[in-house]
């Protein structure tokens, strides 16, 4: 599904030029679950804001479904960005100016998808996420944890083809970050592709394979076991 | 998704209700302004527009040699050898052009006070071809003993009635009604009496009695420049050739000494607003459009819209960066650039749409106030008036809604949703710069405001030669004005003896409107024009105006109603007498035609006093008795009355005028100072709008800098904060805070400054007798503009500094 190669990515400012990424290659596959960890400032972020198609790369090459994405205008990128990939943010960015139901239609509008469609889908995807009975009410009138359930709502609404999560868990108490991330991996077993920022070595033991970044390079990948965590509630 | 727009757009109006309020009402005035300013453009370009004629027919002026003055009046025989001569000259109309005559009217036993009430020729409906209701459609005025009425004027005097053949009275004569017209508004003349025989016999053959208007209707096609030069030559053969001759000169000679007359045509369409400027000041009955005036309104108009326009974009962006989260938001789940500007504008557009029905209903309250200020009638009517009001529509929004909706279009999306954007300084500049721009817009309206304040002040305050304090004007219109004169005499000594009435005199004109008449002459080879004062013994005592050298007319001695004037100081200089007493001068007039003009001898000279509004310089006049000419050219007599038992006195000059004066005209009166006011009444006007727009800007203005003060401030709250924990102490903070705005208000008022000297100072060249511009009003508009600024600035810093500072340094 996506084939990164040899991509780097360098900011410039009139001073000093910094490298970001230097040279990363990767392949996610439909169906994968992948976590990207570093320390701060290794490049994770940039790579994820790259693939997200919200920042573009400096050189190399970065394809999605086949299609090239280095040095496509903003415009392509907008277009591609919304109707193949959800967003899932640390600080969740909802608007809080809109409800529930209008956060989670927001995606749809930019699709242009007709109003019983939208409907019916914010109502489906609303009662698969446990979040029925909050449409009506507004981001600042939830819990952390019914935020980021909303954000995953709307990241999954318009059925993208991956997903792309930026430490989902990172503003969660332990509590509300392990349902956030029981939802992840219940969509990965039907069959979402994942990519996933995170610090955090409990939540990328939720994934499949996780990848290792220091200073713009990936440095190892590891598969993971599957853990049955008996005292899940103890971490 | 409009949908959406719009309820993402209603929650951000309730979150700030205030700001919301203001926002819309800022701009509702601005665009109340510019309906103002349209409707009354609207009217004064209307005028003549549905005349069929209006590109084939001119008035005609001359511009007198000489003098230099520029009389809107003609001569009879100038008029029809134009007509006779001059084959592209289709049809000429002479008619009282620069005023309606009052008077009543009668049919059989009923009688109407009319007014509006004009004399022509059979001219008349080719050059106001008023449709034809009722009665004869051509030659409707070819017998002098025929008039023609308005609609109203028919249901008025005959109601149901044809009037058709109807035989009214009018000044003692009978005139036939031979034709009914529609007329329709707003037109140059709007007349609902035309009657026929404008023409006077003593006229019909003198080149130099300068007694009507006239208009002339050209053929299709016809070059105005080649008519003018035929109309030119006309008069050049007939008169500058024929006086030369006279006068034993070579016409070269005589021009040089005399000047000669020059023709000047404005067309029709657009003399209205931008006809040649004569010396009565109007040129038609329905009066001049004041061009300045309208200029003024539609430039403050304009200006008071950019003012609230530039308000709209300063709050625009500056609150965008509230925005900034939810504009991330929307890109990243797929709304592209344009998308978010489609939004913003939208917004705008409610915004303005708001503002509309705002100002729509302002003006609907004001219209009435408006159209006293104005004299006219105005209303939102018309579809003009409604495109002109989408064109609004549409350049509001484009103006205050692309700009803003393109910057916040503009935010990145990774820096909103990462980074703490609300610090950002994006877009500053911009705002800092309008605001600048907003200072100097302020700046021009305060100096303005003081400027014209003084100059008003200066008009009402100024010694005008003259005392017109308890002396009140009363028209005479005697029946028949050969006896006036004679009349008045016996009459006189009746009025005195009525209690309360202390001195009673007159002279043929009025303050404020000039004499009645004006008659050339020359001397050592100095040709003047002054103005003619006929006038009572004690007239000049009466008014307090004094005589500098010499004595006044005096009924003892006998030469003084026959072959003694007096001058006054502007005649005495402009003829350079240095002895002027006892010198003797030829006059312009002569008794009959073929008799030598008349020799004067100057016995007094009257010290200066206005006898115009203060636009114009003081005239060169003679003085001489009523008995003198025998013209019985005065329309009123003048008293001073005793300020107690007033009404118990108007009450008996009541009964006295309607038994033995005229039992036609009702008794009329008024001071002769509130009559010298209507001189100045349009700049008191000007005066007054100045004022009130001055409000209105300065409202706009502090409501912008008190908003822009408070998003800079509160964007700084965790700086101040941080101050604050090192030790900063209240003051220092201030002065922080305000010190920037401080900077902007100097800056805007040094931009300001240069526009309002250059514009104001042109303004005041409008009046002959003015007040210097000093630096006073610059320094009193400087310092309220910056007490203003810092009254706003450090009220708002004030609460600024008072904040928790645990709150900002925890959460920020």
């Amino acid at each position: 599904m996506i084939t990164i190669q040899n991509l780097t990515k360098v900011f410039r400012t009139e001073e000093v030029e910094t490298s970001a990424l230097s040279g990363i290659s990767l392949e996610i596959k439909k169906g994968d679950f992948l976590t990207i960890m570093g320390p701060s400032g290794c490049g994770k972020s940039t790579l994820l804001n790259i693939i997200g198609l919200l920042d573009s790369a400096t050189d190399g090459s970065y394809k999605l479904l086949d299609q090239e994405m280095v040095g496509l205008k903003e415009k392509g990128r907008a277009n591609v960005r919304k109707e193949n990939i959800g967003f899932i943010f640390q600080n969740f960015n909802l608007i809080d100016e809109l409800s529930v139901y209008d956060n989670i239609e927001l995606p749809l509008l930019y699709n242009n998808v007709k109003a019983s469609d939208r409907k019916q889908k914010i109502e489906a995807i609303a009662e698969k996420l446990n979040i029925s009975h909050r449409l009506k009410h507004y981001p600042q009138q939830l819990s952390g944890g019914q935020q980021q359930r909303v954000a995953v709502a709307r990241a999954l609404v318009n059925d993208p083809k991956i997903i792309l999560a930026d430490e989902p868990t990172g503003n969660l108490d332990s509590k509300n970050g392990n349902e956030v991330m029981e939802l992840l991996t219940d969509l990965h077993a039907k069959g979402a592709t994942i990519l996933m920022v995170t610090h955090s070595d409990y939540d990328a033991s939720f994934s499949q394979k996780t990848i290792h970044m220091k200073d713009g390079v990936i440095f190892s990948e590891k598969l993971n076991q599957r853990n049955v965590d008996v005292f899940m509630d103890a971490k | 998704m409009i949908f959406n727009w719009f309820k993402i757009f209603i929650y951000h109006l309730r979150q700030n209700k205030l700001f919301s309020f203001l926002n819309v009402l800022g701009l509702s005035i601005g665009i109340a302004g510019v309906i103002f300013a349209i409707l009354y453009w609207n009217n004064e370009n209307a005028y003549d527009q549905w005349n069929p004629e209006k590109e084939n027919s001119y008035q005609v002026l001359n511009k007198i040699g000489g003098t230099g003055n520029t009389w809107a009046s003609n001569s009879i025989p100038f008029g029809e050898t134009c007509k006779a001569t001059i084959p592209e000259i289709e049809s000429v109309c002479f008619f009282n052009n620069t005023w309606y005559d009052n008077a009543p009217i009668k049919y059989q036993n009923k009688k109407i006070m009319a007014e509006k009430i004009t004399m022509s020729d059979n001219g008349f409906f080719d050059v106001f071809p008023f449709p034809i209701v009722k009665g004869a459609k051509t030659n409707i005025l070819k017998e002098d003993s025929s008039v023609a009425i308005s609609e109203e004027t028919a249901k008025l005097l005959f109601n149901d009635q044809d009037p058709i053949g109807k035989s009214l009275s009018y000044n003692n004569k009978v005139y036939t009604v031979k034709s009914v017209y529609h007329l329709i508004r707003p037109s140059s003349i709007e007349p609902n009496y035309v009657f026929g025989g404008v023409k006077r016999e003593g006229d019909k053959t003198s080149w130099g009695n300068f007694n009507y208007g006239l208009m002339i209707k050209a053929k299709k096609g016809t070059d105005p420049n080649a008519l003018v030069k035929k109309m030119q030559n006309v008069n050049f053969v007939n008169r500058t050739v024929k006086d030369a001759k006279e006068s034993g000169q070579t016409v070269a000679q005589y021009v040089k000494e005399n000047g000669e007359t020059t023709v000047i045509i404005d067309q029709l369409k657009t003399a209205r607003l931008h006809g040649t400027k004569s010396s009565q000041g109007i040129n038609f009955p329905e009066g001049k459009g004041n061009l300045q005036l309208l200029y003024i309104m539609v430039g403050l108009s304009i200006l008071i819209l950019v003012l609230s326009l530039v308000n709209y974009i300063n709050l625009a962006t500056a609150s965008a960066i509230k925005r900034a989260k939810e504009v991330g938001v929307r890109k990243i789940v797929g709304a592209t650039k344009s998308q978010i500007v489609t939004q913003f504008i939208f917004e705008t557009a409610i915004i303005v749409i708001l503002g509309i029905l705002f100002a729509l209903a302002i003006v609907e309250l004001s219209l009435p106030y408006y159209n006293v200020f104005l004299k006219k009638t105005l209303t939102m009517n018309g579809s003009e008036f409604y495109l002109q009001l989408i064109f609004i529509f549409g350049l509001v929004i484009v103006l205050a809604g692309i700009f803003p909706a393109v910057y916040i279009s503009n935010f990145e999306t990774l820096k909103v949703l990462k980074g703490n954007f609300s610090r950002s300084k994006s877009g500053i500049w911009i705002r800092n710069s309008m605001l600048i721009f907003q200072f100097g817009i302020a700046a021009f309206f305060i100096i303005g405001a003081l400027i014209v304040n003084s100059q008003v002040d200066y008009m009402m305050n100024k010694d005008l030669g003259f005392s017109g304090d308890q002396v009140i004007r009363v028209p005479f219109n005697t029946p028949e004005r050969i006896k006036r004169t004679s009349q008045y005499l016996t009459m006189k000594q009746e009025i005195k003896k009525i209690s309360g009435v202390q001195e009673i005199s007159t002279f043929a004109g009025t303050f404020g409107n000039s004499t009645n008449s004006s008659s050339g002459f020359t001397h050592n080879g100095i040709h003047v024009q002054p103005r003619n004062v006929e006038m009572d013994f004690g007239f000049l005592e009466m008014m307090k105006i004094k005589i500098v050298q010499g004595r006044d007319l005096l009924p003892q001695f006998a030469s003084d109603t026959v072959s003694n004037m007096l001058m006054n100081e502007t005649l005495v200089k402009t003829l350079n007498l240095k002895n002027p007493i006892n010198t003797i001068i030829t006059s312009g007039w002569g008794k009959d035609s073929d008799e030598e003009n008349m020799k004067f001898k100057i016995v007094g000279v009257v010290k200066d006093f206005h006898i115009t509004g203060l636009q114009d310089k003081v005239p060169p006049m003679v003085f001489i008795n009523l008995k003198t000419l025998q013209w019985n050219n005065f329309n009123n007599v003048y008293l001073k009355v005793s300020p107690n038992n007033l009404t118990e006195t108007l009450a008996k000059l009541k009964t006295y005028w309607e038994k033995n004066v005229n039992p036609d005209y009702p008794f009329d009166y008024e001071f002769v100072n509130k009559g010298f006011a209507k001189t100045y009444q349009e700049q008191v006007k000007q005066k007054d709008l100045f004022f009130i727009l001055n409000l209105v800007v300065i409202v706009i203005a502090i409501f912008g800098l008190f908003a822009l003060a408070s998003f800079s401030m509160e964007r700084r709250l965790k700086e101040i904060a941080i101050r604050k924990t090192l030790g900063a102490e209240t003051d220092a903070l201030l002065k922080e805070l305000s010190k920037q705005y401080v900077v902007f208000c100097l800056i805007g008022f040094a931009i300001g400054v240069v526009p309002a000297y250059i514009l104001l100072q042109k303004w005041l060249e409008n009046f002959a007798f003015r007040i210097g511009v000093s630096v006073v009003p610059f320094t009193i508009a400087f310092i309220s503009l910056l007490v203003l600024t810092l009254l706003i600035v450090s009220a708002k810093a004030y609460q600024v500094t008072k904040i928790d500072i645990l709150k900002y340094l925890k959460y920020e």
